[in-house]
C-alpha cells in the first residue's frame, strides 16, 4: 500500500518537474537564440530605443496612424536603410513618463537598460552623475554646435562632456484667458495673439487686483486670478521661477542652493501674500499642476502655466469641443527687474552604457542620425526647434517660434545640472505646503529648503562620477 | 532506531512531496527576497557597484525626521483603522446575522461593493470629492457659506480623512467574515440564553463575541498587515502631504527606492516594516494556533 502510494507520488512529482523544466527550457532556448542573434554575426546589431510620449506622428498628429513612437520608428527604418557599418535593427518602445525612473532603475539594476533614451534632459541628469550614460561629445560636430544655441548645450553638458543631443525644447511660460481679462476691464494689459507678453511686477499686481475685484461673478463664478499648486513635484519649475522673481540666483558656482537671502525670502513672502489675499486658487498645498490646468481650461483660473505642448493640446481640446472655447494667449513670468524669467525643457536623446561596444557605437550613430539629418530634425517643430536653421525655415508655419526665440536670452538653467536633482525636487513642495498652510514663516521655509536641498546635493555629489572622475 | 526512522520517512514522504512545489515557490519568492532585502539594507548601491556600509542606511533613517513621521503615521493608521474596522464590522454583523436571508444578503452585498472596486478608482472618486479648488465637498461648503474647506490640505484633518477612506473601503471584508462566523454559532446557545432571559446586549457580549474570537484574530491580523502596506490612497490623494503629514512607511520606501534611487535605505525601511509586522502578528498567530 505504502509502496503504491510512494510510486504514485513520485510519478506525480516527476510530471510536475517535467512541466516546470519544460517551461524553463523553453525560456532558455528563447534566450540563447536571442543572444546569438546579437552577438554571433558581426554584421547584425540590435539595439533598443525608449522614449516618453512627446508628440504623435512623424511630422505631426494629422498623419494616418500617428502615435508617439511614429517618429523614432520612422527614424529607425531610415537609419537602417542607409547604415553601412552593421545590419542594424532598432526596437522602439514608448514608456509612461511617470514610470521612467522606476523602469530605468529596475533595468539598470538588472543590466538591461535601453541603448537610446529620448526624453527631456532635466530628469535624466541624475543618470549622468551616476555614470550610467555615455558622453556624446565625439558625435557632435561644428555644424551642430553653431546651429544650436549655447544655452541648449549648457543644459546638456555635465563636467566637460555633452551627454544629450538637443532636439527640441519646450519653454515654460504663463498662459492667460484674454476673455476674462477683457471682462475685468484689463484690455490694456493684453498682448498680441502671437506674442509672449511681458509685464512688470507692478503691472502684474494690477492685473491680479483687477481680476480679483472686477471679474463679473455671474459669468465667471468660482473663478480665481492665478494658479498656485504645491501638491507634488509636477510643475515645480514654475514654483522655482517664482522664487527667482526678486533676483535670487538660486545656485552658486559650486552648485549649492543659495536661496536663503533677502531676495529669496521676499519671493516666498510674495507667494504667501498672494495666497492669503485670495489671488490664487484655494488649497494650493493640495492642488496639483494637473488640477490647475483643468481649472484653467474650465475658466476657473485667469492665469495659469503652460508649455508649447500643453498650449497646443489645450487649443485642440477647445477646437474639438471637449473644453470651453475662449481666447488664450501667452505671457512671461514677470520679475522685479522687469526682465522676464524664462526657462525651457530641452528634449534630446542620450545613450546608456552597454557592455557591448558595438551596440554603443550603433546607438551613438543612430542618435547622431535622427538629431542631425535635415529631414528628421523638421519633426522638432512639434515643440520648439533647437536648431536656428529649422526655426528659421518653419517660422511662417508657426509665428510663435520667433517669440520664443526672442525669449532665449533670458533663459536660466533651472536644474543647475546638480547631482540628485530628482531627489531635490522632493524637498521643495513640502516646504511650500508648510508655507501656504502657515506651518512655517517664509524665512523658515526658505531656510529649511536650502538646508535640506544642500544636504541632498552634498550626498549625491559624493557618489557622482562627474564630481569624482 | 534506523528502522523506525525509515518507516517515519516512508510514512510521511508523500505529504512532504505534496508540499514540495509550494515550498519551492515559497522559498524562491518569499524567503529569498526577504533575505536579499536584509542583505541590501547593509549596502550602498550605485549603478553597477555595491559597497558594504554596515548599519549606515539605518543610521540615515534614524536621522531623518520624515522617517519618524512615517512611522508615527503608520502606527496611527494601523491602530485606528483596525479598531474601527473590527468594531464597526462586529456591530453590523451582530445586528443583522439573525435576520432573514434576503436582508442579510443585501447588507453583505452593499458593504462588499467597495471592496471589489479597485483602490485606485476609489481614491480617484474621493479626490474628485475632496479637491479644494473644484471638488464637490468644497463647492458645497462654499455654497452654504462655510468658506473654503480643504480637508486634505490641513494637517489636522488629513489623517482622519485617509483613515475614513481606507476604513470605508476595507470594512466589507470584515463584515462578510463576521456574518459567516456568527451564522455558524450553535443555535443551542441562543436558545439557552433566551430561556435564561438574557438581553440582546448580553447575548452579543457573552456568546457572540467570544464565539467569533478566531475570526476577530484573523481579521485583526490581515487588517494590520494591509494597513501597514497602505500606499495607493496616499499616492493618489495626498502624495504624502501636506508637509509630509500623511507620509507612511510604504510611501517612504517607494520614494527612496524609485524616486531617489536609494535602494539600500529603501531596503532598510522594508526590513523595519517586516520586523514591525512580525512583532504585531506573532502574539495573535500564537493565540490562533493555541486555540486550534
Amino acid at each position: 500500500m505504502n509502496r503504491k502510494r510512494l510510486l504514485s507520488s513520485i510519478t506525480a512529482l516527476m510530471v510536475m518537474i517535467t512541466v516546470i523544466s519544460g517551461c524553463s527550457g523553453n525560456n532558455k532556448a528563447a534566450n540563447t537564440s536571442d543572444g546569438s542573434g546579437s552577438s554571433k554575426g558581426k554584421e547584425k546589431v540590435e539595439i533598443t530605443a525608449w522614449l516618453t510620449p512627446q508628440w504623435k506622428g512623424v511630422l505631426d498628429a494629422t498623419e494616418a496612424g500617428a502615435d508617439y513612437d511614429s517618429f523614432l520608428k520612422n527614424a529607425a527604418e531610415k537609419f537602417s536603410a542607409q547604415y553601412d557599418k552593421y545590419d542594424a535593427k532598432v526596437n522602439v518602445e514608448v514608456i509612461a513618463g511617470d514610470q521612467r525612473d522606476q523602469l530605468l532603475n529596475v533595468n539598470l539594476s538588472g543590466g538591461t537598460p535601453p541603448n537610446v533614451f529620448f526624453e527631456s534632459v532635466f530628469p535624466m541628469g541624475d543618470y549622468v552623475h551616476r555614470g550610467a550614460l555615455e558622453p556624446l561629445t565625439d558625435i557632435i560636430d561644428d555644424a551642430a554646435k553653431s546651429d544650436i544655441a549655447q544655452t541648449f548645450w549648457d543644459a546638456a553638458t555635465f563636467g566637460d562632456d555633452v551627454y544629450f543631443y538637443p532636439f527640441q525644447h519646450n519653454p515654460g511660460t504663463l498662459v492667460y484667458n484674454a476673455d476674462m481679462f477683457k471682462a475685468a476691464g484689463l484690455e490694456k494689459y493684453l498682448g498680441g495673439e502671437n506674442e509672449i507678453k511681458t509685464w512688470t511686477l507692478a503691472e502684474y499686481q494690477e492685473i491680479l487686483d483687477g481680476l480679483k475685484n472686477n471679474l463679473p461673478k455671474d459669468k465667471y463664478s468660482n473663478a480665481y486670478p492665478m494658479a498656485l499648486f504645491a501638491m507634488n513635484n509636477q510643475g515645480d519649475t514654475w514654483n522655482l521661477s517664482y522664487l527667482r522673481m526678486f533676483g535670487n540666483k538660486f545656485f552658486d558656482d559650486q552648485g549649492n542652493i543659495v536661496l536663503d537671502d533677502a531676495n529669496g525670502v521676499k519671493a516666498a513672502t510674495w507667494l504667501k501674500k498672494l495666497y492669503d489675499g485670495g489671488y490664487t486658487n484655494p488649497g494650493a498645498e493640495s492642488v496639483s499642476s494637473n488640477d490647475a490646468n483643468a481649472m484653467f481650461q474650465n475658466q476657473q483660473l485667469a492665469i495659469s502655466f503652460t508649455n508649447p505642448i500643453l498650449f497646443t493640446n489645450g487649443k485642440a481640446n477647445m477646437e474639438s469641443g471637449t473644453s470651453p472655447k475662449f481666447d488664450v494667449r501667452l505671457a512671461n513670468i514677470p520679475s522685479e527687474s522687469g526682465d522676464p524669467l524664462s526657462f525651457t525643457y530641452v528634449v534630446g536623446a542620450s545613450v546608456f552604457k552597454s557592455k557591448d561596444a558595438k551596440k554603443t557605437e550603433v546607438a551613438k550613430d543612430f542618435v547622431k542620425f535622427f538629431s542631425s539629418d535635415p529631414e528628421m530634425v523638421k519633426s522638432s517643430k512639434n515643440g520648439i526647434p533647437v536648431r536656428s536653421s529649422v526655426a528659421e525655415a518653419l517660422k511662417s508655419e508657426n509665428p510663435l517660434f520667433a517669440a520664443y526665440d526672442a525669449n532665449s536670452k533670458y533663459m536660466f538653467n533651472f536644474t543647475g545640472n546638480v547631482p540628485g536633482y530628482s531627489q531635490l525636487r522632493e524637498v521643495l513642495y513640502p516646504e511650500l505646503q508648510a508655507l501656504y498652510m502657515g506651518a512655517k514663516t517664509p524665512e523658515q521655509a526658505i531656510k529649511d529648503y536650502q538646508a535640506g536641498g544642500n544636504k541632498v546635493i552634498q550626498s549625491n555629489k559624493e557618489n557622482s562620477v562627474i564630481y569624482n572622475p | 532506531m534506523k528502522l523506525l526512522r525509515n518507516s517515519y520517512v516512508k510514512e510521511n514522504i508523500t505529504g512532504y512531496l505534496f508540499i514540495l512545489p509550494q515550498m519551492l515557490v515559497f522559498l524562491a519568492f518569499l524567503v529569498y527576497p526577504i533575505l536579499e532585502g536584509i542583505r541590501l539594507s547593509l549596502y550602498r548601491i550605485n549603478y553597477e557597484s555595491e559597497k558594504f556600509v554596515g548599519l549606515d542606511n539605518y543610521a540615515t533613517l534614524f536621522n531623518d525626521p520624515v522617517f519618524f513621521k512615517a512611522l508615527f503615521n503608520t502606527i496611527v493608521f494601523v491602530v485606528f483603522i483596525v479598531i474601527l474596522t473590527v468594531g464597526f464590522a462586529l456591530f453590523v454583523a451582530s445586528a443583522v446575522f439573525d435576520k432573514n436571508a434576503k436582508y442579510v444578503s443585501f447588507i453583505r452585498g452593499s458593504y462588499y461593493v467597495p471592496v471589489m472596486v479597485s483602490m485606485v478608482v476609489m481614491s480617484m472618486v474621493w479626490s474628485f470629492l475632496l479637491n479644494p479648488a473644484n471638488g464637490l465637498i468644497s463647492y458645497l461648503s462654499r455654497d452654504i457659506g462655510l468658506g473654503n474647506v480643504n480637508l486634505l490640505g490641513n494637517q489636522k484633518t488629513v489623517l482622519p480623512v485617509i483613515i475614513f477612506v481606507t476604513f470605508a473601503t476595507n470594512v466589507g471584508q470584515a463584515i462578510i467574515l463576521y456574518i459567516a462566523a456568527m451564522i455558524g454559532v450553535s443555535k443551542d446557545l441562543f436558545e439557552a440564553a433566551e430561556i435564561d432571559g438574557a438581553s440582546r446586549w448580553q447575548v452579543i457580549r457573552k456568546i457572540l463575541i467570544p464565539s467569533v474570537g478566531p475570526s476577530t484574530t484573523y481579521i485583526t491580523i490581515i487588517n494590520i498587515i494591509a494597513v501597514l502596506k497602505i500606499f495607493v490612497v496616499i499616492q493618489l490623494l495626498t502624495g504624502g502631504g501636506p508637509n509630509n503629514s500623511s507620509v507612511t512607511l510604504m510611501y517612504y520606501l517607494y520614494n527612496n527606492a524609485f524616486k531617489y534611487n536609494q535602494l539600500g535605505v529603501a531596503s532598510a525601511v522594508g526590513v523595519i516594516m517586516f520586523i514591525v509586522t512580525l512583532l504585531l502578528s506573532v502574539p495573535q498567530l500564537r493565540s490562533m494556533v493555541k486555540d486550534k
